[in-house]
């Protein structure tokens, strides 16, 4: 009988390349979006398996709340909806299917042959007072200097898309 | 409680990028409150860039390392930092200038973009840690894709943003992937950590391979190196000019700043130096993937450039091939070829500033770059077309100019008995000779060829202070061409990379 | 059966693997933007899996804090940069958007 956490990582994990695969099969642009909310969200669940509670719901409320409806603002504004014309084409989808494919099979090969860095994983541990401290202690800069990124993100944006 | 002082106590050592800081937020509000294109703005930053290069001065012989080492400050870090002021006080000047900005709908905004764009630079010369370096790096890319759209109601360089964006979001992307690799094997996120960590543990082949590559397809972005280049010459036509002289200087700058402490301290043996030469860990053949990309960069570059009718797409070619002789400096793996690649830098810097500065002005009287239109333009403006000649011949390295040294230095680097790197300097000098091919088609067009209607063409008149700059940056092509001791002098000492002696 | 390292590397893999063929195949310049999504989701997934199974604490979960942050201020533009050309060349894909020829 299989443990519990191996039963919820192969349904995660099924929900999130199976719509990882959906997004970048289906010829509409609105289906693929919609699959890309799927795929991170069972990316969110499999953050939690790995005890990263924080960042799960950093994911669900960034990524998903965020992120993709930028996206699903950006496919409605640019393009159709009232024709039904939300559809895209694929470029070359055959030579970039043997690519990728070539590339998955690099990335299988060193994965598996590469001996990581690995110890007993630590048990149930609170993370979010860790990372609380460690943002304002050793990574203290970088968590500066994110919010002169953010402020550059907010100046682009704005410039772009003020009138004249 | 511990923590709390060794912040503080970095702060005292940060005050080159808080001055940048400080300024950015100040031209900010400035451009709020004044409301409508002004001077004044870009005064503002100019004045925080000076200060800020007289607080990298006081850093000049200090070796430290900040923020619970997140950065370190060393002599290479304070030599970039001075190149990324010089370069970007100069093209907050361009900016001034150009018509393609005044036309645009933007007010100030260039001159705060700038200051962050310089701001990531700084931090990508100076982060040894991968979060670090990836997040100065995001920073620098963030702020060149708004500048590369900077004009945009122009068809061209809105199209030019997106290339850039699309490309950029890619290589970091991988980049990432491989930096998520690196962390695996060896734990850390420290350049100095994984160091220790893979020249005691045997490392396998592929996975360093594989590694490598995808870093190096991240940073070779940056530095616009072949077969990470494709979207060098479209964003090099399609964006305003002055953006244009950024990108191809300040930005390419930084981004070699990075590869260059990257590649040479994460696969160092050991941080003794034995007769100038960096100790390589055994078995990492890093090299040969920068000599790939430097070939392919110097070949690509010049060969497509001769093709180009576009002066900013030619332009564009020719930094790629550029970026090539500079990671020439780096294979060497010694201090010589370190100063050659910091000597290459400056006098890129003045010869590649000109060469933008002169399209600036043309593009601005002709309302376009192509060099067909600038058929017997020499005669209408002589000391320009005298100047952009003065500027081509130096970017093809011919004695005499700035660009020989460079180019002289790095040949010599190569050439050193026993490293085996002969052939890359043949290699190097033929490129060199095919690069005098377009560079010279360039000022061919200029005197040689004469439009049907020259006579009767006006001659052409610039303002003053257009001529004032053109001969700032012209003194030191020429200049620093006869009297090199002092660059050469600054990039020796400016040769050493924190915690290796 | 144990969950292993491995299994979420593979999962890992197949998502860079998917993104990178998004970002070759699609030409609709939101449609890459998606597939770098998924690249930078991958990269995530390996820093904590990485750090997890590695013992190395909470560097991991800090490194995909920020990537997230990033991917939020590079969306962001990316949105406003696609809905600029989009005014510009009233399409948002990319084959349409090349006015530049060598």
């Amino acid at each position: 009988m299989p443990e519990l956490t191996t039963i919820l990582f192969y349904i995660f994990a099924f929900i999130t390349v199976g719509f990882a695969i959906i997004v970048v099969s289906t010829k509409n642009v609105m289906y693929s979006a919609v699959s890309l909310f799927m795929s991170l969200f069972g990316i969110a669940a499999l953050f939690l398996l790995l005890r990263a509670d924080f960042l799960a719901l950093t994911q669900v409320m960034v990524y998903i709340g965020g992120i993709l409806v930028l996206l699903i603002f950006g496919i409605m504004l640019t393009t159709k909806i009232t024709d039904a014309e939300i559809k895209t084409n694929n470029l070359s989808y055959i030579p970039a299917a043997f690519f990728t494919t070539g590339i998955f099979v690099i990335l299988i090969f060193v994965l598996y042959t590469t001996k990581w860095n690995q110890k007993t994983p630590i048990q149930n541990e609170e993370t979010i007072s860790q990372i609380g401290k460690a943002l304002l202690s050793s990574y203290v800069l970088p968590f500066e200097i994110a919010s002169i990124v953010l402020l550059v993100a907010l100046v682009g944006a704005i410039m772009f898309s003020r009138k004249k | 409680m511990n923590n709390f002082t060794e912040i503080l106590k970095s702060i005292n050592s940060f005050l080159p990028e808080l001055s940048v800081i400080t300024t950015l937020l100040l031209c900010l509000i400035a451009d709020i409150i004044i409301r409508k294109k002004s001077p004044i703005v870009t005064i503002i930053a100019i004045a925080g860039l000076l200060v800020s290069a007289y607080f990298v001065y006081m850093q000049s012989a200090v070796q430290e390392s900040l923020f619970s080492g997140m950065l370190v400050i060393d002599p290479f870090a304070v030599f970039f930092k001075y190149l990324f002021i010089l370069s970007s006080i100069i093209i907050l000047i361009f900016f001034e200038f150009s018509n393609e900005i005044k036309e645009s709908t933007h007010k100030n905004e260039y001159s705060y973009l700038i200051l962050s764009l310089v701001l990531g630079a700084f931090l990508m010369a100076s982060s040894v840690n991968l979060l670090m370096m990836y997040l100065s790096l995001e920073l620098a890319s963030l702020t060149s894709y708004i500048l590369a759209g900077y004009s945009k109601s122009e068809k061209k360089s809105s199209e030019s943003s997106m290339k850039y964006l699309i490309y950029g979001a890619a290589s970091s992307g991988i980049m990432l992937y491989g930096m998520s690799l690196l962390y695996g094997f060896t734990g850390s996120l420290d350049i100095y950590e994984i160091s220790r960590y893979l020249a005691t543990n045997p490392t396998p082949n592929a996975f360093i391979y594989l590694t490598m590559i995808m870093i190096a397809a991240g940073l070779g972005y940056k530095t616009s190196s072949v077969p990470f280049h494709f979207w060098t010459p479209d964003v090099y036509e399609g964006s305003p000019t002055p953006v244009t002289a950024f990108l191809a200087v300040t930005s390419s700058a930084a981004g070699f700043s990075l590869i260059t402490r990257l590649f040479l301290t994460t696969f160092l043996g050991s941080t003794q130096i034995v007769d100038g030469a960096f100790s390589i860990i055994a078995g990492i053949h890093w090299q040969e993937i920068i000599i790939v990309i430097s070939v392919a960069s110097m070949i690509v570059g010049n060969f497509v450039a001769i093709w180009q009718k576009s002066l900013k797409r030619l332009l564009g070619y020719s930094s790629i091939a550029q970026g090539g002789y500079m990671l020439a400096g780096l294979v060497v793996a010694d201090t010589i070829g370190l100063t050659a690649m910091l000597i290459y830098l400056s006098a890129y810097l003045f010869m590649n500033l000109g060469a933008f500065f002169v399209t600036i002005l043309i593009v601005n009287k002709l309302g376009t770059d192509d060099i067909e239109q600038m058929k017997g333009l020499g005669y209408r403006l002589p000391f320009v077309g005298v100047a952009m000649a003065v500027f081509m011949l130096a970017l093809s390295g011919i004695p005499a100019t700035v660009g020989f040294i460079g180019k002289f230095y790095l040949v010599t680097a190569l050439m050193k008995p026993g490293a085996g790197y002969l052939w890359f300097a043949i290699v190097l000098m033929l490129n060199s000779v095919v690069s005098l091919f377009f560079y010279l088609k360039v000022v061919k067009s200029m005197f040689l060829e004469r439009a049907d209607n020259t006579d009767e063409l006006p001659g052409i008149k610039f303002s003053v202070q257009s001529y004032i700059i053109l001969i700032l940056l012209l003194i030191p092509t020429i200049f620093f061409g006869l009297y090199f001791g002092p660059i050469v002098k600054l990039a020796e000492s400016s040769a050493v990379l924190f915690g290796i002696r | 059966m144990e969950i292993t390292l491995y299994h979420y590397l593979t999962v890992g893999a197949i998502l860079f693997s998917l993104g990178l063929y998004a970002m070759i195949s699609r030409k609709n310049a939101i449609m890459i933007l998606m597939g770098i999504e998924l690249i930078l989701n991958a990269c995530n997934l390996n820093f904590i899996a990485f750090s997890k199974y590695g013992g190395l604490g909470v560097d991991g979960q800090l490194i995909s804090i920020f990537v997230i942050l990033l991917a939020v201020a590079e969306a962001a533009i990316a949105l406003a940069i696609v809905l600029n050309i989009y005014n510009n060349f009233n399409t948002a894909n990319i084959d349409e958007v090349d006015s530049m020829k060598d």
